[in-house]
This record gives C-alpha cells, sequence and structure tokens, in this order.
C-alpha cells in the first residue's frame, strides 16, 4: 500500500514536475510485479488489480502519444488526473488474493484480460486526445481534396499529427488490440464452457463497445464527421468503455462480475 | 423499375448506409442491454437455438432481436457491395496490400456473421448431473461412462484443479478413453463434452455439460481473417508514415 501511496504522490506532484510520472508509473509496474509474486498468478482478478493494471497502462501508453504531440503540457495533466483518480479507487478497492478456480488458469484467460485492459487503456488516451482537441486553437483540418487516392493519402499524413490524427491511431490500435481480446475470450469460453458467445449482459456491452469503435474507424472516412464530431466520438467512446468495465461488472450479473 | 434498382444499388454501395446501419444496431443493442438483465425469459436463450427461442418469446421481449437480424441482413449486403466497389475502383493502386486488407477484415467481419447464424439455427446443449460410474447415451449410439472424478482442495476448501476420466463404450465394449480437464473438454463427433461444475462432498459429483456449436470452426476462420486484415493495415499504416 505504501508503494501505491507513493505511486499516487508522485503522479500528483507530476502536475508540476511531469518526470514523476514515469516514477509513478515504475512504482505501479513494480506493486503489479509484487503481487504477482505474491499470488503466484497475473494479478488481474477484481477491481484492485485490474484499476491498476488500467492505470498503469494509460500511464504506459502516454509517454509514446504525448512525444508525438507539440502541446504535451495540457496531455499529460489530464493522464496524470486520470491515473491519480484510479489510483485512489485502487487503494480504496478490496485486493482479490483467492487462489483462482482451475478455468482461469489458461494462457486464453491471461491473454484475453490483458488486451483488454491495454485497449481501455488506448480508449483513455484517444478520448484524452479528443479532449485536448476540442480545447486546442488548432486550425479545423480542411475537407477532403477531390484528387482520388493520392489526395485521401496527402491528406491524411497532414492530418496524422494532430490531435485529431493521434486519436485515430490510438482508437485503431485499441480496436486491433480489443478485437483479440474478444477473439482469445471467445476461443476460452469455447474450451471452458463449450460455446463462444453467451448473451450476458457484459457480452452485449462488449459487442456494443466494439460497434461503437467500429462506428468510430467508418466515421472517420466521411468528411462530415473530421474535426470535432471525432473528437466527441472518441470522449463517448471511453464513457462505454468505462461502463462495460465497471458499471455492467458491478450493477449487472454477468459472468465478468467482481 | 431500373430507377427504382439504381436507388437501391446506390443505398448499399454508400458508407452511409455503413453507419446509419451501425448507428441502428448501436441504438438497439443499447435498448437491448437494459431489458436482457430485467426479463427473466432470457436465462433459458441458452438452452435451445437461439431461432427456437425467438419464436416462443414474446415479441415485446425481442423485438430488439429481431431489429438487430434484420439489419445485420443489409449490413452482410452493404458490405459485400463497398467491398467489391472499392476493389474494382481501387484496383491500379501500387499498394495492393492497402487495398485489400480492409476487404480481408470484411471477409472476416461475414465469417463471424454465418458463424453466429450456423450456431443460432443449430446449436445444442445438455445438462446432467452425474457421479462416478454413470453411464449417458450419446448422438452416435455410444455411451459416455464416467470413469472418475478426481477433485483437488487447498486447505480452506478452494477447489485448485480437477481431472475428470471418462470411457466411451458401444455395444458394452469400450472403444476410447478421455480425460476431461479444466479448458480441456473431450470432443467426440462435434460435441464438446465439459464438466460445466464440480461438487467433492458428501460425494463426488459433477454438472455434465453436452454443446455442439455449429458455427465454431467459421467463428475461428473469421477471426483469424479479421486479425490478419487488421494487423496489416496498421503496419502498413506505421510504414507509411515513416
Amino acid at each position: 500500500m505504501i508503494i501505491l501511496a507513493l505511486s499516487l504522490a508522485s503522479f500528483l506532484f507530476a502536475l508540476w514536475k511531469r518526470p514523476l510520472l514515469h516514477i509513478g508509473l515504475v512504482l505501479q509496474v513494480a506493486y503489479i510485479i509484487s503481487r504477482g509474486i505474491q499470488l503466484e498468478r497475473l494479478p488481474l482478478v477484481g477491481p484492485h488489480d485490474t484499476l491498476l493494471f488500467l492505470s498503469a497502462s494509460i500511464a504506459a501508453f502516454s509517454i509514446p502519444f504525448g512525444f508525438l504531440l507539440k502541446d504535451r503540457k495540457q496531455f499529460f495533466n489530464v493522464v496524470t488526473v486520470l491515473v491519480s483518480l484510479y489510483t485512489v479507487f485502487v487503494m480504496i478497492s478490496k485486493q482479490h488474493n483467492s487462489p483462482l478456480p482451475p478455468v482461469l488458469k489458461t494462457f486464453w484467460f491471461e491473454c484475453h484480460v490483458v488486451l483488454a485492459f491495454m485497449s481501455y487503456a488506448l480508449f483513455g488516451i484517444a478520448a484524452i486526445l479528443g479532449y485536448i482537441y476540442l480545447n486546442d486553437k488548432q486550425p479545423p483540418i480542411q475537407p477532403l481534396t477531390k484528387e482520388g487516392e493520392a489526395g485521401f493519402e496527402n491528406h491524411s499524413r497532414e492530418r496524422q499529427n494532430t490531435t485529431e490524427g493521434l486519436q485515430y491511431r490510438a482508437a485503431l490500435i485499441g480496436y486491433c488490440l480489443f478485437t483479440l481480446s474478444m477473439i482469445f475470450g471467445g476461443i476460452w469460453a469455447y474450451l471452458a464452457w463449450g460455446t463462444y458467445w453467451m448473451w450476458t449482459p457484459k457480452e452485449l456491452w462488449t459487442s456494443i463497445l466494439w460497434l461503437f469503435y467500429s462506428f468510430y474507424l467508418h466515421a472517420r472516412l466521411r468528411q462530415w464527421w473530421t474535426g470535432r464530431p471525432m473528437a466527441y466520438l472518441g470522449i463517448a467512446g471511453f464513457v462505454i468503455t468505462m461502463f462495460t468495465y465497471l458499471g455492467v461488472s458491478l450493477l449487472m450479473k454477468s459472468s465478468h462480475s467482481f | 423499375m431500373k430507377k427504382l434498382l439504381k436507388h437501391l444499388a446506390n443505398f448499399f454501395f454508400s458508407l452511409k448506409t455503413t453507419l446509419w446501419l451501425l448507428g441502428f444496431m448501436l441504438v438497439l443493442m443499447l435498448a437491448g442491454a437494459f431489458i436482457m438483465p430485467a426479463q427473466q425469459e432470457f436465462e433459458t436463450i441458452h438452452s435451445i437455438p437461439m431461432f427456437e427461442w425467438l419464436k416462443i418469446q414474446p415479441i415485446t421481449i425481442t423485438w430488439w432481436l429481431w431489429g438487430l437480424i434484420g439489419i445485420l441482413t443489409f449490413l452482410t449486403v452493404n458490405t459485400l457491395f463497398c467491398s467489391v466497389e472499392s476493389i474494382i475502383k481501387k484496383r491500379k493502386v501500387t499498394q495492393w496490400l492497402l487495398l485489400i486488407s480492409p476487404q480481408i477484415i470484411h471477409i472476416g467481419f461475414l465469417f463471424m456473421l454465418l458463424a453466429h447464424l450456423m450456431s443460432a439455427v443449430g446449436s445444442y446443449q445438455q445438462f446432467a448431473v452425474a457421479l462416478e460410474g454413470n453411464m449417458f447415451r450419446i448422438s452416435d449410439n455410444a455411451v459416455l461412462k464416467i470413469k472418475d472424478i478426481n477433485i483437488q482442495s487447498d486447505y480452506n476448501g478452494y477447489i485448485t484443479d480437477w481431472k475428470v476420466g471418462v470411457e466411451y463404450l458401444k455395444e458394452g465394449k469400450m472403444f476410447q478413453t478421455d480425460t476431461i480437464v479444466p479448458n480441456s473438454p473431450s470432443v467426440r463427433m462435434g460435441f464438446n463434452i465439459n464438466v460445466k461444475n464440480l461438487q467433492e462432498y458428501p460425494y463426488k459429483a459433477i454438472l455434465l455439460q453436452i454443446s455442439r456449436e455449429p458455427g465454431a470452426v467459421w467463428a475461428l476462420a473469421g477471426s483469424i481473417l479479421f486479425m490478419v486484415g487488421i494487423i496489416t493495415l496498421i503496419a502498413l499504416k506505421i510504414n507509411m508514415e515513416r
């Protein structure tokens, strides 16, 4: 718990001294490793461990994305506030220290959970970038030219280094990891329970989340959605992510309940 | 008639249609996400194939599922039209991988839809409580015998591992043995034989599940195609940025 308190302090002071964000991240990674050694398994069951993994993942992914941004200060400030908030929830949530049921001791489950939380973290980064875009004073993205493929590619290159372009990258990689997580979950469910799909609230919300980001990725191909609408979509996506993760697990009866 | 067909083709060729269909699907699924936990009828949704289940349930609670089936039908046609159009329009681009990878994603998605359709028509699931020595007749006139149940628990009573030995018999003669362990069912003639739950005291017993998912192979094939497509697309985009 001392390590967590130190990481929280590091994150809070990172608002003034950014390198402290890295120290906070290192402390959280050390805590995750110590939990793994203590439990002799991947510590990714229950809100205490999963929130911590999410917090550390957001902090870790923020480093490459922040590096690509021109105005990093606001981005890292929002990241710092978000990971601090998660760390507070980690500290007040109960640890799950009991042994895992045999059905959870599998490579498929570990990959399913790790990839899911990495994708949640990337959706979080996308939402932060959307927030930055909405508060940004940079000129809005110009509409697509009508020069066919070459025009589209040039336009895409222009968009890549904007906050909106980075948001798209975070969402695309997050979507890829999330899809992979769903596939691993499906394989695991088939081996464990004889079916790759179950109609439970968690599965339904997971599909809603996946469909939402499918919508996001397709919407970006249309001119009308470029700019602010995409930023709003990125933020809305993270709200759905958080409900899928915490809301469903805490409020609804499901195979994924805490 | 010609004009109508042209309108119909334009509708299905449009990315705008895709977005509307995805949007409608999201609305229906959100509605379902609140209806499903509130209605007891959904507890039996896995007991029979989904289409059979849908036929006997009141439309007042299943309308969103019927709506989803309808939209998915339109989305399938839309996906096929858009993929074909994209290949025809952009066939002269130099980076053919960039052209083909989104279409591989689309094919993967369609395979997954096909998998769900097949499972919704032909899935099977039965449960039985079994003790050591119990026998069950299964599909190909073979008999499944529960040979032994081994359960390992820790000092707190948590089950840490288990193993169930089974035998398959025909005309009273054993012709195959197998062991069911966590995440490794016994598979016979397309049926998965899983242990859903176990009990050690007062006597060893298991809850046996015999199931069949005809769409499983298609779902796996679709997943692989989807991932191959999306990873290729990301790799190409990263490469283009360099």
